[in-house]
């Protein structure tokens, strides 16, 4: 039943999904900074309560508000009082490419293609698994939200991804799976996917997902895991590339002192 | 011989529709109660419907056994005066997947305003679009309901219709997980392999333990054996047995849209 809201947008859904291990406050403003940041929650957008955020994300309500301040502070929020109050999302271009660019720089290498082989083995399995049990209405509804996808927009590649990518996992009939789809893409969705900034990296991955369409249509799992994979790859070796590109434009203390952070 | 091994299968599949009949009586009941209680009124409001769906619901989800661990009323858009978006679904707070045990119900939070970015219509989904087209009760799934329980689930649902309008639909979830610990019993000393799929062929369980709940049964001729139970669900009538070119008996579970396959 819950699949009314579910799929109405995944990438959304994720964003709000309990968080795992201890309920820092600093966790729930990560969450909400990078789906911020990388467009999944739109300009604009009203944010859930404080006390529907600290029960969505599982955190107490104090560490939602607490959340909330720092992205006040950060500029990503700004609050309305009265009846029709609320946090509301502010999207600025600007601001959004300096938080994610942090984030980057924060990783090592060796960290961001560990996530992306963590995520690689999730997602491709998944894959694997859906080219054999996908059936014909399966089918559609990965070609529907291929065919409904925004390329247009960094945001909308990002939703598109999202959506295709729970769909997969969910179509492996796997309970685990799709937990861990979800988990890892609320955890590193948005620095993955940054490519998608790119309208050569959009165009891409769309390819990469007609390719996962055809290998499952097929019911070829090893292609549908190879494209899958493929694509993921794809990703992480731009992103190291743009990790690259900053600290080279830092001066060297800096990127020496921030690449060690953990 | 043959036919006695047929025979045997067909008794199999009647059992196997027993075991999820007094699911679906239970369902049916809601429907007619719902009917009953919707009928009269000039105006109904999901504020005052909420609470009669809450403690209809409630008893059944707290029973000890229950088969089921969702269920509820979802209105069709505009029929509710106050809310022209609903669902009041509750589910059972116990969670096996998470090694959670029963305690109490609580209500599925779904986004109900048209204008929110997360908003969905629910009358394009399956276990909404089916029972709406044919009129009476579907079967959706099995599939991974991701974001209220994380589990392997079906969904029920039958329409609840006043002076010919479908005004909305009660329906339950049950865990595949449960179905296949109550179907194992029914299922064991056949003497054939015999495996309960639904009617796109995916399997729920079977007596050979290496075919995988949720994996599709891939049968020589079994897609156009259960194109039938499709349509027969429609109607709430019962399919005949067929027989696939290698043997194996196709034998539908009563009027439950799942199939026996017997080989």
């Amino acid at each position: 039943m819950p699949h009314a809201t579910a799929r109405a947008d995944a990438a959304r859904a994720v964003v709000f999904s309990p968080l795992e291990g201890a309920g820092r406050a600093e966790l729930v403003e990560q969450r909400l900074t990078d789906a911020i940041a990388s467009g999944v929650l739109r300009d604009g957008e009203r944010l859930p309560s404080e006390a529907d955020l600290a029960k969505f994300l599982g955190v107490a309500p104090v560490t939602a508000r607490e959340a909330l301040v720092a992205l006040r502070h950060k500029g990503l929020v700004r609050t309305r009082r009265g009846r029709d109050g609320g946090s509301f999302v502010t999207y600025d271009d600007d601001l959004s490419l300096r938080l994610t660019e942090e984030r980057v720089r924060a990783l090592s290498r060796i960290e961001l293609r560990d996530l992306s082989l963590h995520y690689a083995a999730i997602a491709g399995m998944a894959a694997e698994v859906a080219a054999d049990r996908a059936s014909d209405d399966d089918l559609q509804s990965l070609v529907e939200i291929d065919a409904r996808a925004d390329l247009a927009t960094p945001g909308g590649a990002r939703r598109a991804v999202g959506r295709f990518q729970l769909e997969v996992a969910a179509i492996s009939q796997s309970p685990r799976l799709v937990h861990e789809e979800l988990r890892l893409q609320a955890e590193t969705g948005a620095l993955l996917w940054m490519c998608l900034r790119e309208q050569e990296y959009r165009d891409r991955t769309r390819e990469h997902r007609l390719d996962v369409i055809a290998a499952i249509r097929a019911a070829d799992a090893a292609s549908a895991r190879r494209a899958t994979t493929t694509c993921i790859g794809t990703a992480v070796e731009w992103l190291i590339d743009e990790k690259v590109r900053l600290e080279a434009a830092l001066p060297p203390s800096i990127a020496h002192e921030e690449g060690s952070a953990p | 011989m043959t036919q006695a091994l047929a025979t045997g299968a067909a008794a199999i599949a009647r059992r196997i529709a027993d075991v999820i009949d007094p699911v679906f009586a239970l369902i049916d009941g809601w429907q007619q109660r719902m009917e009953a209680r919707l009928a009269p009124e000039p105006e109904p409001r999901a504020a005052d419907l909420d609470p009669a769906v809450a403690a209809t619901v409630a008893a059944e989800l707290d029973r000890p056994g229950t088969l089921i661990t969702g269920a509820g009323f979802v209105a069709a858009p505009g029929y509710l005066a106050d809310a022209p978006w609903h669902l009041a679904w509750w589910l059972s707070d116990g969670n096996p997947f998470r090694g959670v045990p029963a305690r109490g119900i609580r209500r599925l939070d779904a986004v109900s305003d048209p204008d929110a970015e997360s908003f969905r219509d629910y009358t394009t989904l399956e276990w909404w679009r089916v029972p709406e087209r044919t009129g009476s009760r579907h079967l959706t799934g099995p599939y991974v309901d991701y974001l209220c329980t994380d589990d392997y689930t079906v969904t029920v649902t039958t329409p609840v219709t006043i002076d010919g309008d479908m005004v909305g639909l009660v329906g339950a979830d049950m865990y595949v997980a449960r179905l296949e610990q109550v179907l194992e019993p029914v299922l064991r000393d056949a003497g054939r392999t015999l495996t309960v799929v639904n009617a796109s062929g995916r399997i729920v369980t079977s007596t050979d333990p290496h075919r995988a709940t949720g994996a599709l049964l891939r049968l020589d001729g079994l897609p156009d054996a259960l194109a039938p139970l499709r349509e027969a669900e429609a109607e709430g009538r019962v399919t005949a047995a067929v027989r696939l070119p290698d043997g194996a008996d196709v034998v539908p579970c009563g009027d439950t849209s799942l199939a026996l396959v017997a080989e």
